[in-house]
C-alpha cells in the first residue's frame, strides 16, 4: 500500500481530477488515494473497506474463498474503484490498472464522495477510517482480555446481528428509547414550544372544541399513570422502549450488560455496518451520480490530452452500465440514465407546474421552455433532498422503464422465473419483455424491507428482564433452522432470555433451553399502539 | 453517525503499511482444522489418495459453506439442520472451495497415520549458509538510510538545528548518527535424499494395479520431498523385465513387456547407481520396489544378498511391495523369512485400494507389521 504521491503520473492525474472537480463547482471533502496491490485489494473489501480489521474466521473464509476464485480464474482481481467516504475519504486504486483506468476511478470517486458530503442521510463524517483503525486496537485489546476462545464466541454472536441494523429508520434508537437525556431535551423543547405558544394569540374556546376531552378527571389520570411509571422505569434502567426499535445492533451496543471488552467488539460492529443502510437507500442515485461526474470529468481530460485511451475508456463503461432486469437492477446503469433524464427534464423547463398541468400533448411533446435556472443545480439540490425511494417515485415512469429496458429479461431466465406466456409483451430471439406499468411499483416495494425481514425489539422486560422480538409479518416465514442459533447468539450478547415472535409461533430462548409456542401475534400496528399506551406489546396465554 | 469526537487517533496512518488478513486466514483454518481432519480421515479410511491432486501442489478442499446464523428468508424449514454451530456459526447450503497447502495436508496425514519424522542423515556434512541483517551498528558497508535518518533528526531537534516552529530545515548528518546493517552468518543443516523407485514391467501394470502403483508411488513422493523439502530429494525411477533400465518418470507407469522377469538385477543396477553417483556419507537413500512377486529360480536369494550386501548399509529405508499378488507370489514371502522385523526393509502386499493406507504405515511406520 502506498501513497498516491509515489506515482508521478497519478499523482499528476490525480491533480487534473480535482481541477476539474473544482471546475464544476463540486462539493468535496479531503479525499486520500493510495495504490494497492491486487491480495490487499481482495483483503481491503473483507474489511469492508476499511485498511485494518480485527481477527475473525468470516473475514479468513472470505479470503481462502476468494483468493481460490482467483487463482482458479473464476474471479477477477480487478476491482475498479473502492471508497470509504467522510471528512477525509480513503479511495484506493487497484495498481495493475492503467493510467487511463486510474484516472476514471478517480473521477467516480468524486461523485461518490460528493454524495456521501450533500446526501440527505447525512453519510459523510469526520474520521470514519480513522475512527475504525482506533477501535480495531481496542478490539485486538479486547480480544487479549477474553481470551481467543471468548472473544471468538462473542463475535461469532455479533455477526448475527449486524444484519438487524437501521440507523435512519422511523424506529431507529433515537425515536424508540426515553433516556433522562432525550426526556431532558423534550422538556426544554415543548417548554421552548410552549414560549412560542405564548407569542402567538391564543383562543381558549377553540382550544376546548378541539381537545374537549383534554381535561377530563379519566384522562389525567392516566397521563399522571403513564408519566410515573415511565419515570420509574427511567430511574431504575436508565432508558424506556417508547415504540418498537428497529435498530437492534444499536440498542445492544447501547443497553446491553456486557464487559467493556464486549462493548468495543459491538462498538466496532456498529461503526462499519452501520453505513450500509444509506448504501442501500441510496445506490441508484449514488452509483449514478458517480458515473455521470466520472464521465463529465473524463471528457474533459481526454480533450486536454491529460490521458488517452478513450476508445478502451467507451468499452469499460459501456460495459459496466450494461442494462439488468429490474429485478437484477444495475445501479450505474439505471442511476446514470436517470441522472442524464432528469437534467433534460431540467433544462427543457420540464420540471414546473406549468409543465404538469399543460393538458395538450402535443404541446407536452415538444415543450422547451428557458428558465433561469441551472440543471446541475437542481439536481443537487435533488441529492440534498431524497433517496432512491423518492428519487424513483418521481422520475421513473413506465417509459423510462421499457426506454432502459428494465423489462427486458433474457429468454433463458425467463425460462427459469417460470415466466407464463401471458406476462409476455413482446419478444424477439433472444429476450422477451414484460408489461413496464407495475414494475415501478415493486422497484419501489425493495425499499420497503431491503429484502430483509423486519424486527423489532419490542419488549425489554418480557419474562423478566428478556428481550422480546417481534417480526413484522409481509407473508414470508423465517428461515426456521437459524432461528434457534441467532436467538441464542443474541442470548449471549443480552444475558438473559430473548424471544422471537413471528407469524404464529413464539420462540423462547432462556438458560440455554429453546422452545416454541403457538401464540397468536399481533399486528405490527396493534403493537405500536399498546406501546403507546404504555401497555405490554404482547402477553403469551 | 459515529464522530471520533476527542479521541486520540493513530497519527502517520498508511505510511508504509500492508493491508493483509493472515490473521483472520489463519484463525479461519483453525476452526476448519475439524473438517480437514475428516477430509484426510476420509482418504485414510477409502485409501483414496487421489485427492492429494498434484503431486508437491496444494489441494483444493470442497466443503460446506459456513454462514453466520442470522434472521433471514427462505429455504431451511428442516428444524435442526443447519445452524447448529454451538459458538455461532451456522451451515449454509452453498460449497466453498479453497486450497489446502501441501505441507498442511502432510501434516496432517502424518498426525494420523501416525508417522515418524523420517530420520536424516548427513547434517554437519552440508550446510546452507545465508546472512541475514538482523543487528545495526555503526561502522559497516550496507549503510540503514532509516535508521540513520532518524538518529540524525533525533540529534538535529535535540542540536536545535531542525526546528520548523523557527524555519531551521537544516538537517546534518553526523558521522556517529550513521547506523550500518551488519551481516549475521546463518547455517542451517541441508539434508539431500535420492529415492529409487523400481518397477517390474513384465506383469500386466494396467487398470487397477497400475492405480494401486501410481497411488503408492504418489505419496512416497509427497511424503520425501515433505519431509526434506522439494529441491533437496531426486526421484529416479527403473524398471525391469529380463533386463534393467532407467526410465523417466512418465513411462516409469508405461513401459510394460511381456517375458521372463529378473528382479535381482534391478537391484544390483540401483547399488551401482547409488555407490557411483552419490556419496553415502552426505545422502539418504530409499528404494521402493513394485511388482507382481511372481519371480523363477533363485532370483529371491540374489535380491537378499544384494540387499545385505550393498543396500543395507547405506539405504535409510527399502520397501518392497506386491501389488496385486497371484497364489504363485513369493518374493516378499521368501524375503519374510529374513527381515521380519527389519527396521530398513519393508515388506508388504497391496491387493486392494483399502489395503494402500496400511502398506504406508508398513512403509514408514515406527515397526513393521506382519
Amino acid at each position: 500500500m502506498r501513497n498516491i504521491k509515489t506515482d508521478p503520473e497519478l499523482k499528476f492525474l490525480e491533480s487534473r481530477v480535482l481541477h476539474h472537480a473544482d471546475i464544476f463547482k463540486r462539493t468535496l471533502p479531503e479525499m486520500r488515494f493510495f495504490i494497492l496491490d491486487q491480495q490487499e485489494f481482495s483483503s481491503l473489501l473483507m474489511k469492508n473497506v476499511y485498511p485494518v480489521s480485527p481477527v475473525n474466521i468470516w473475514e479468513g473464509k472470505e479470503m481462502v474463498n476468494t483468493r481460490h476464485r482467483i487463482e482458479t480464474g473464476q474471479e477477477s482481481s480487478l476491482y475498479y474503484e473502492v471508497v470509504q467516504t467522510g471528512r477525509p475519504s480513503y479511495a484506493y486504486l487497484n495498481e495493475t490498472n492503467n493510467a487511463m483506468t486510474q484516472a476514471s476511478v478517480m473521477a467516480h470517486v468524486v461523485g461518490h464522495c460528493e454524495f456521501s458530503e450533500l446526501n440527505v442521510m447525512h453519510d459523510s463524517n469526520n474520521d470514519r477510517t480513522e475512527w475504525v483503525i482506533y477501535l480495531t486496537g481496542k478490539v485486538n485489546m479486547a480480544r487479549n482480555q477474553m481470551g481467543h476462545m471468548n472473544y471468538q464466541t462473542f463475535w461469532n454472536a455479533c455477526e448475527s446481528v449486524k444484519s438487524l441494523i437501521s440507523p435512519n429508520s422511523q424506529f431507529n434508537l433515537e425515536n424508540s428509547i426515553d433516556t433522562e437525556t432525550s426526556m431532558a431535551k423534550a422538556e426544554t423543547k415543548s417548554e421552548e414550544d410552549k414560549s412560542l405558544l405564548d407569542s402567538i394569540p391564543f383562543s381558549s374556546t377553540l382550544e376546548n372544541i378541539l381537545h374537549k376531552n383534554k381535561k377530563s378527571k379519566e384522562m389525567l389520570l392516566k397521563r399522571e399513570q403513564l408519566r410515573q411509571a415511565k419515570s420509574e422505569t427511567l430511574s431504575r434502567r436508565g432508558y424506556k422502549l417508547r415504540a418498537p426499535c428497529q435498530d437492534i445492533l444499536g440498542f445492544l451496543r447501547e443497553y446491553s450488560p456486557t464487559s467493556q471488552a464486549e462493548k468495543h467488539i459491538l462498538e466496532y460492529m456498529y461503526a462499519v455496518n452501520c453505513t450500509q443502510d444509506f448504501v442501500v437507500r441510496t445506490q441508484i442515485m449514488n452509483e449514478g451520480w458517480a458515473m455521470y461526474w466520472e464521465k463529465k470529468i473524463m471528457t474533459e481530460l481526454f480533450k486536454e490530452k491529460a490521458c488517452t485511451g478513450i476508445v478502451e475508456y467507451s468499452k469499460v463503461a459501456s460495459g459496466v452500465m450494461y442494462p439488468r432486469p429490474y429485478f437484477q437492477r444495475n445501479p450505474y446503469h439505471l442511476g446514470y440514465y436517470m441522472w442524464e433524464h432528469i437534467e433534460e427534464l431540467f433544462k427543457d423547463g420540464k420540471v414546473s407546474l406549468d409543465y404538469v398541468e399543460e393538458i395538450d400533448q402535443h404541446k407536452k411533446n415538444t415543450w422547451k421552455k428557458d428558465s433561469n435556472i441551472e440543471p446541475i443545480d437542481c439536481m443537487t439540490h435533488l441529492v440534498q433532498s431524497c433517496t432512491d425511494y423518492e428519487f424513483l417515485r418521481r422520475f421513473l415512469t413506465a417509459e423510462l422503464v421499457e426506454k432502459f429496458h428494465l423489462n427486458r429479461i433474457d429468454k433463458r431466465m425467463a425460462q427459469q422465473l417460470g415466466l407464463k406466456a401471458d406476462d409476455v409483451v413482446r419478444e424477439d430471439r433472444r429476450y422477451v419483455w414484460i408489461d413496464p406499468e407495475p414494475i415501478k411499483g415493486e422497484m419501489l416495494n425493495f425499499f420497503v424491507h431491503l429484502h430483509r425481514p423486519r424486527i423489532y425489539i419490542v419488549d425489554v422486560d418480557y419474562m423478566d428482564g428478556g428481550l422480546l422480538l417481534f417480526h413484522r409479518d409481509d407473508g414470508r416465514p423465517l428461515r426456521k433452522d437459524w432461528i434457534k442459533p441467532t436467538l441464542k447468539n443474541i442470548n449471549l450478547i443480552w444475558k438473559g432470555s430473548v424471544c422471537l415472535l413471528t407469524k404464529e409461533t413464539l420462540y423462547t430462548y432462556t438458560a440455554g433451553s429453546f422452545n416454541e409456542l403457538r401464540a397468536a401475534a399481533p399486528t405490527f400496528d396493534v403493537v405500536v399502539e399498546r406501546m403507546q399506551n404504555g401497555e405490554k406489546p404482547f402477553r403469551a396465554k | 453517525m459515529i464522530d471520533a469526537g476527542k479521541n486520540k487517533l493513530p497519527t502517520g496512518l498508511f505510511a508504509e503499511d500492508k493491508i493483509n488478513s493472515n490473521e483472520s486466514e489463519g484463525a479461519f483454518n483453525e476452526f476448519i482444522d475439524d473438517k480437514l481432519k475428516d477430509l484426510v480421515e476420509n482418504i485414510i479410511n477409502e485409501g483414496d489418495l487421489t485427492s492429494f491432486g498434484e503431486r508437491d501442489s496444494d489441494i483444493i478442499v470442497e466443503t460446506d459453506d459456513i454462514n453466520p446464523p442470522r434472521f433471514s428468508y427462505g429455504g431451511g424449514e428442516g428444524g435442526e439442520g443447519g445452524g447448529k454451530g454451538s459458538d455461532g456459526p451456522g451451515e449454509g447450503s452453498e460449497r466453498i472451495r479453497f486450497s489446502l497447502p501441501f505441507d498442511r495436508l502432510m501434516e496432517l496425514m502424518a498426525e494420523k497415520l501416525r508417522l515418524p519424522n523420517l530420520i536424516k542423515e548427513g547434517q554437519g556434512k552440508i550446510k546452507e549458509v545465508s546472512y541475514e541483517f538482523k543487528t545495526f551498528g555503526t561502522a559497516g558497508v550496507i549503510l540503514d538510510k532509516k535508521r540513520t535518518f532518524r538518529r540524525a533528526l533525533k540529534s538535529n531537534i535535540g542540536t536545535g538545528d531542525y526546528n520548523p516552529d523557527e524555519d531551521k530545515y537544516d538537517l546534518l548528518i553526523r558521522r556517529k548518527d550513521r547506523r550500518y546493517k551488519l551481516p549475521e552468518r546463518v547455517e542451517k543443516p541441508k539434508f539431500k535424499a535420492v529415492c529409487f523407485y523400481m518397477g517390474d514391467i513384465s506383469y500386466s501394470t494396467y487398470g487397477e494395479r497400475l492405480e494401486l502403483e501410481k497411488r503408492i508411488v504418489g505419496f512416497i513422493h509427497n511424503w520425501l520431498n515433505y519431509n526434506y523439502g522439494k529441491h533437496n530429494v531426486e526421484h529416479r525411477f527403473f524398471v525391469h523385465d529380463s533386463e534393467a533400465h532407467e526410465v523417466m518418470e512418465d513411462d516409469f507407469f508405461k513401459v510394460t513387456n511381456a517375458g521372463g522377469t529378473r528382479a535381482s538385477i534391478v537391484f544390483d543396477l540401483v547399488s551401482r547407481v547409488a555407490f557411483n553417483e552419490y556419496d553415502p556419507e552426505t545422502t539418504n537413500f530409499y528404494g521402493f520396489y513394485f511388482g507382481d512377486g511372481e519371480l523363477f529360480s533363485n532370483d529371491a536369494e540374489e535380491i537378499g544378498e544384494i540387499l545385505n550386501k550393498d543396500l543395507f548399509p547405506i539405504f535409510n529405508r527399502i520397501g518392497i511391495v506386491e501389488v496385486k499378488p497371484s497364489s504363485i507370489s513369493n518374493l516378499v514371502e521368501r524375503l519374510r523369512e529374513r527381515y521380519a522385523d527389519d527396521n530398513v526393509i519393508r515388506l508388504d502386499r497391496v491387493d486392494n485400494k483399502k489395503e494402500i493406507i496400511k502398506a504406508i504405515k508398513n512403509l514408514f511406520g515406527e515397526k513393521q507389521y506382519a
